[in-house]
């Protein structure tokens, strides 16, 4: 039998709304600063490939750009690709970057049946060139 | 007298929820040998493999492994990860400013205040008492917040670097953070109170594995363990490392020796650990730059060899770190203090009854995931029958 | 260096002093005396004296030796002493001291799992302590730096 501080609380509570959150209907508030999802800006990487070297999953692979589409910047034309299966945010490669080239969001929902990387979301970000 | 019942309790850990037990799988079987209802003898069987961490740290950079030694545990990611970067910073000699340190502080005690209340929650689960068990589940939701403003994630804070923190914190934060340890002070001090009055809690908890002082010593229990049997050892005071020197504080010690002492020490403990977060957030000094640039740290390091402890809400931590000047580090070794609490206490069970076993190991605050299955072999009958650890508990073997 | 004075009575043991950091102090013993040290460290500081907090061994194939390190924590006053052996290669063997000691039953059972020490008299020794079945059916110690794991 619980004692009697125990007893009243079970009362109060038991007439009040329950404090799970049901995530896919409802989502949690969270800290704009949280380790979320994140990308390099091609406007910015020199692709001198440290976040690949520093990276301690290994989830980050260089891959090369079009000869035509290389930024000014960067005249090896290599840009991260990060694997989200494989990273576990520990943001090491935001904080090596020489040029800060990295992007960092707040967006915590990854789970996916389908691998994700950042190919996609990276490639946005090309400068466009004026011919 | 014969044997006639043999009861194997299996207890398997899986990672990353394995607190203080690194890396894999972790199987660490109990061999209980009962007679009725008495616990004669106990033989202790682990096969686990942390060592793949320690061979896995040889091959990677000292950079690299701030973060995978930080992954050997989930509940006590941020000791692991202080204990390495500060054994780094005795090969080099480098001292951070003090604002790295008392930030370093106040992350470990947070994650002090999470690790006992979620034990103390399992200690209620194990007994059937599920009311208390989602209440304080609930309010340690609040230290979990705490947790994400002040680095980031909830569980797995990459806080630590080579020569400070990797994030600051500004008047918001420092005043939501306040908030929150105000409330869970009066959270903590009602669970107290439980604790000591309810007649569930006491009955079952009181006079269950009582270890002698000089057991303690010649076993080498550390931890709670420790101070719930009158021995007053804790790094913090030993070593007075970050910027424990500085800050006020008491160390909790009991003298009944019994589970019912260590579950105290630690609801003790977390008190002690709020008054200590409140106290840093109030005199965070202000004399250098807390955050290093990580572009900028050196790449070699000098040969030498260094010894760091920590007190991690389990125990006592300890790395060996040995180098020859490379890059990567000649031999990392990682003792922690489940190692010591759960494989050398194979004594302290004798002669207490099946349904005090999850009990005695709870209360020595092994890893969470690993509460998991018993097999009850019968003897006579060569027949065998899976229970749960609860059901054990309850009796109904 | 000299020999603390809290250990003093350990004296005609050592062979060498030296420190590591920060600040511990590093004992250099024989192998056959090590069981003699922790018998003098039991009767001089008494049962609650004293705790064994790590057994680490290290393996040098350049010297062609393994040490072995015993730290000693002592209880009210917190100092570290390390007592440190070295062993050949290709016999590492030494007297347990787990009967006076059972602190040790942890290290030395992992240290013989992992590096191939074999610590005579301690009954609880066996392969698959730590390591699973497939790496210690082909006879590997998986932290001998020949190892491949």
């Amino acid at each position: 039998m619980p004692g009697p501080s125990l007893l009243k609380e079970v009362l109060q509570r038991f007439f009040s709304k329950p404090v799970t959150i049901q995530y896919p209907f409802e989502s949690t508030d969270v800290e704009k600063d949280l380790r979320g999802k994140h990308y390099a800006d091609l406007s910015k990487c020199i692709g001198c490939s440290l976040c690949a070297i520093e990276c301690p999953a290994d989830a980050i692979v260089m891959e090369k750009l079009q000869e035509n589409k290389k930024p000014k910047q960067n005249p090896r034309g290599l840009y991260p690709v990060i694997d989200y299966g494989l990273c576990v945010f520990c943001y090491r490669c935001v904080t090596v970057c020489p040029v800060k080239a990295f992007i960092t969001t707040d967006n915590y929902h990854l789970a996916s049946p389908t691998k994700l990387n950042s190919r996609d979301i990276t490639l946005k970000t090309l400068p466009e060139k004026k011919r | 007298m014969s044997v006639t019942k043999v009861v194997e309790i299996p207890v398997t850990l899986e990672i990353p929820i394995g607190p203080q037990h690194p890396a894999l799988h972790e199987p660490l079987m109990l061999k209980v040998y009962a007679d009725g209802e008495e616990v004669v003898k106990v033989d202790i069987n682990t096969g686990y493999n942390h060592r793949g961490i320690e061979k896995l740290c040889e091959r990677n950079s000292f950079y690299r492994n701030i973060f995978i030694c930080g992954r050997v545990c989930g509940i006590c990611n941020t000791v692991h990860a202080n204990c390495y970067v500060r054994a780094v910073e005795y090969l080099m000699d480098i001292d951070p400013p003090k604002r790295a340190k008392y930030l370093r502080v106040l992350a470990m005690e947070l994650e002090r205040i999470h690790s006992h209340l979620i034990i103390n929650a399992i200690m209620a689960e194990i007994l059937g008492f599920d009311t208390l068990f989602m209440y304080i589940m609930r309010d340690r939701e609040k230290i979990m917040k705490a947790k994400e403003i002040l680095t980031g994630n909830r569980v797995l804070a990459d806080y630590m670097m080579i020569g400070g923190v990797r994030r600051d914190v500004n008047g918001v934060k420092k005043d939501r953070l306040l908030n929150i340890i105000n409330t869970i002070e009066g959270d903590i001090k009602r669970y107290i109170k439980i604790f000591e009055t309810d007649d569930t809690i006491t009955k079952r908890l009181m006079g269950v594995g009582v270890i002698k002082p000089s057991q303690i010593t010649k076993y080498g229990l550390l931890g709670p363990i420790a101070r719930g049997s009158n021995i007053k050892i804790d790094v913090r005071m030993g070593d007075k490392y970050d910027a424990y020197g500085e800050i006020p504080f008491n160390v909790i010690i009991r003298k009944e020796m019994d589970s019912w002492a260590r579950m105290m020490v630690r609801w003790e403990e977390t008190l002690e650990s709020v008054n200590m977060c409140r106290y840093v957030l109030e005199h965070l000094p202000s004399d250098g730059p807390a955050v290093p640039d990580e572009r900028r740290l050196p790449r070699r390091f000098p040969a030498g060899e260094s010894f760091a402890r920590v007190e991690a809400p389990r125990g006592e931590l300890t790395y060996y770190i040995n180098s020859v000047g490379k890059q990567v580090p000649y031999r990392v070794k990682i003792r922690t203090p489940s190692f010591n609490n759960i494989i050398n206490s194979g004594f302290s069970y004798i002669g207490y009854s099946i349904a005090d076993v999850p009990v005695i190991l709870t209360s020595y605050d092994p890893c969470i995931a690993c509460m998991e299955r018993a097999i009850v072999i019968n003897v006579k009958r060569g027949t065998r029958k899976s229970v749960s650890l609860k059901q054990l508990a309850k009796g109904e073997v | 260096m000299e020999v603390p004075e809290k250990i003093k009575f350990l004296s005609d043991l050592v062979k060498k002093v030296h420190s590591l950091k920060p600040n511990r102090i590093v004992l250099e013993i024989d192998k056959e005396s090590i069981r003699k040290a922790f018998e003098l460290l039991l009767e001089n500081l008494g049962d609650t004296g004293f705790y064994l907090a790590v057994i680490v061994g290290t393996d040098h194939p350049d010297k062609n030796k393994i040490s072995l390190d015993y730290y000693v924590i002592t209880h009210p006053d917190k100092e570290v002493y390390v007592l440190r052996t070295w062993l050949p290669r290709d016999n590492p063997r030494i007297p347990s001291v787990v009967d006076i000691l059972p602190a040790a039953l942890s290290g030395e059972c992992e240290t013989y799992d992992l590096l191939g020490v074999v610590f005579e008299g301690n009954p609880h020794l066996k392969r698959g302590f730590f390591v699973s079945p497939d790496i210690y059916e082909k006879g590997v110690y998986p932290l001998r730096k020949d190892a491949k794991v």
